[in-house]
C-alpha cells in the first residue's frame, strides 16, 4: 500500500483543490486529509454526485487552479456529459482518481461487476488517457499523468485497484 | 416579466470583475447578447451551473460570481445547491429564472411547480434567500439587494415564458475558456 502521508503530501504539493465522492479504496488518504483539513493548503469540496465534483473542479480550473477529482468507477456512469460537454469541450485539465472495482467476480459486490468489465472500454470511448496506479511507481505515474494533462489541456484518469491506497 | 427582461435589468449592476455562469440554451444566449462579455457561457453541462459557480467562488473569494440558471437546469443539479449552501461562499449569488418549462427545447413542462421554493430556500441556513414573481416595478431593487448582499444568496424569480430570436454564441467553447482564464488572471 502507498504510504498515505507521502500521497497526501504529493497532493498538497501539486493541487490546490480536491473534490469527489468517496470509495472505501480511498479511505486511508481521505481520513488523513480530513484530519489535516484546517491547515492543509488543499481545499476539499465534498460533492453529492460525481458530475457535480467535476463541475466544481471546472470552476476552479477556469481560475488557474489544479484540481484532483476522486470517485468510484461506478461514478464514471455519471460523468459522461460533464466531460464531453464541459471539461473536454472547454479544454480544462483535470486529474481523475478512479477506484477500479469489480475486477474479480465477487458475489458480495455484484453491483460493481459490470462496471468493472466496462471501466477501461468506457475510458477509451471517452478518449480519456489513463494509467493504472501501482504501489511501486505511483509517483512517476502521477507525474506522467499530470504532464499529459497539461499537454492536452484536458482531463486524464488514474485507476486504483484494491489495496493500493487503502 | 420575461427572462430576458430580467437579464437586461441586471446590466447596470454587473461589475467588470464579476464572473457570470449562465445555463445552457436560451439563458446563455441572452447573457451573451445583453450583458458585458466575456462570461462563462455553458453550452452543455445541463444541471451543472451551480457547481461551476461554486468552484469559481471558492477559487476567487474576492470576485463576485453570479449563476443564472433556469428551473430545468437547477432541478437537474438540485444536490449542488445543497453543496453550495454547505460551503455558502459570500461571493456566490444564484439567480433562478423559473418559467416551469424547458423553454429552449420547445416549452415542455418541468416539475418545478411541485417545489415550494420559499419553504425550500427557508430550510437553508444562508443570509439571503428570496422567492417571488418578477415584477418590473421592483426588479431593480430586488436585483440590487440580491447582488450586494454580504452573504451567499439565492433569488428565485417566477417569470413568463419567452424566447428572443437571438443568434447562437459565435465563440467556440475553447475561445470562451481562453477569454475567461485571461479575465480572471487579469482581475486578480
Amino acid at each position: 500500500m502507498i504510504d498515505s502521508k507521502s500521497f497526501v503530501s504529493y497532493l498538497e504539493r501539486n493541487f490546490q483543490f480536491i473534490s469527489g465522492v468517496p470509495c472505501s479504496y480511498f479511505k486511508a488518504f481521505l481520513s488523513l486529509l480530513a484530519s489535516n483539513d484546517n491547515d492543509s493548503p488543499l481545499k476539499h469540496i465534498y460533492a453529492t454526485r460525481e458530475d457535480e465534483a467535476v463541475g466544481v473542479a471546472c470552476g476552479a480550473v477556469f481560475s488557474g487552479k489544479r484540481v484532483l477529482v476522486y470517485m468510484q468507477n461506478s461514478g464514471l456512469g455519471n460523468i459522461g456529459d460533464v466531460l464531453t460537454s464541459l471539461a473536454q469541450l472547454y479544454k480544462l485539465p483535470l486529474l481523475l482518481l478512479i477506484s477500479y472495482r469489480g475486477l474479480e467476480p465477487d458475489r458480495d459486490f455484484p453491483e460493481h461487476s459490470l462496471m468493472g468489465e466496462l471501466t477501461e472500454p468506457v475510458l477509451k470511448s471517452l478518449k480519456l488517457p489513463y494509467w493504472i496506479l501501482t504501489e511501486d511507481f505511483w509517483e512517476s505515474t502521477m507525474n506522467l499523468a499530470l504532464q499529459e494533462m497539461e499537454a492536452i489541456s484536458s482531463p486524464v484518469a488514474l485507476l486504483v485497484k484494491k489495496g493500493v491506497l487503502s | 416579466m420575461k427572462g430576458f427582461e430580467v437579464i437586461k435589468s441586471l446590466k447596470e449592476f454587473i461589475l467588470e470583475s464579476d464572473v457570470i455562469v449562465s445555463s445552457n440554451g436560451n439563458i446563455s444566449r441572452e447573457v451573451f447578447h445583453h450583458l458585458p462579455q466575456p462570461q462563462v457561457y455553458l453550452r452543455g453541462s445541463m444541471g451543472l451551473p451551480v457547481s461551476v459557480g461554486l468552484g469559481l467562488a471558492l477559487a476567487n473569494p474576492k470576485k463576485r460570481i453570479l449563476v443564472i440558471t433556469g428551473d430545468g437546469n437547477f432541478l437537474m443539479g438540485l444536490g449542488s445547491s445543497v453543496t453550495a449552501a454547505f460551503y455558502r461562499p459570500a461571493n456566490l449569488k444564484i439567480l433562478i429564472l423559473d418559467n416551469n418549462t424547458y423553454y429552449t427545447t420547445g416549452g415542455q413542462p418541468t416539475v418545478s411547480s411541485a417545489l415550494d421554493y420559499p419553504k425550500f430556500l427557508a430550510s437553508f441556513d444562508i443570509g439571503y434567500k428570496y422567492s417571488k414573481k418578477a415584477n418590473p416595478d421592483q426588479i431593480k431593487d430586488d436585483l440590487s439587494k440580491f447582488l450586494t448582499s454580504d452573504t451567499f444568496a439565492i433569488l428565485h424569480l417566477n417569470i413568463d415564458e419567452s424566447k428572443e430570436d437571438l443568434t447562437n454564441i459565435p465563440w467556440h467553447p475553447e475561445e470562451i475558456s481562453k477569454k475567461i482564464i485571461v479575465k480572471i488572471a487579469e482581475m486578480e
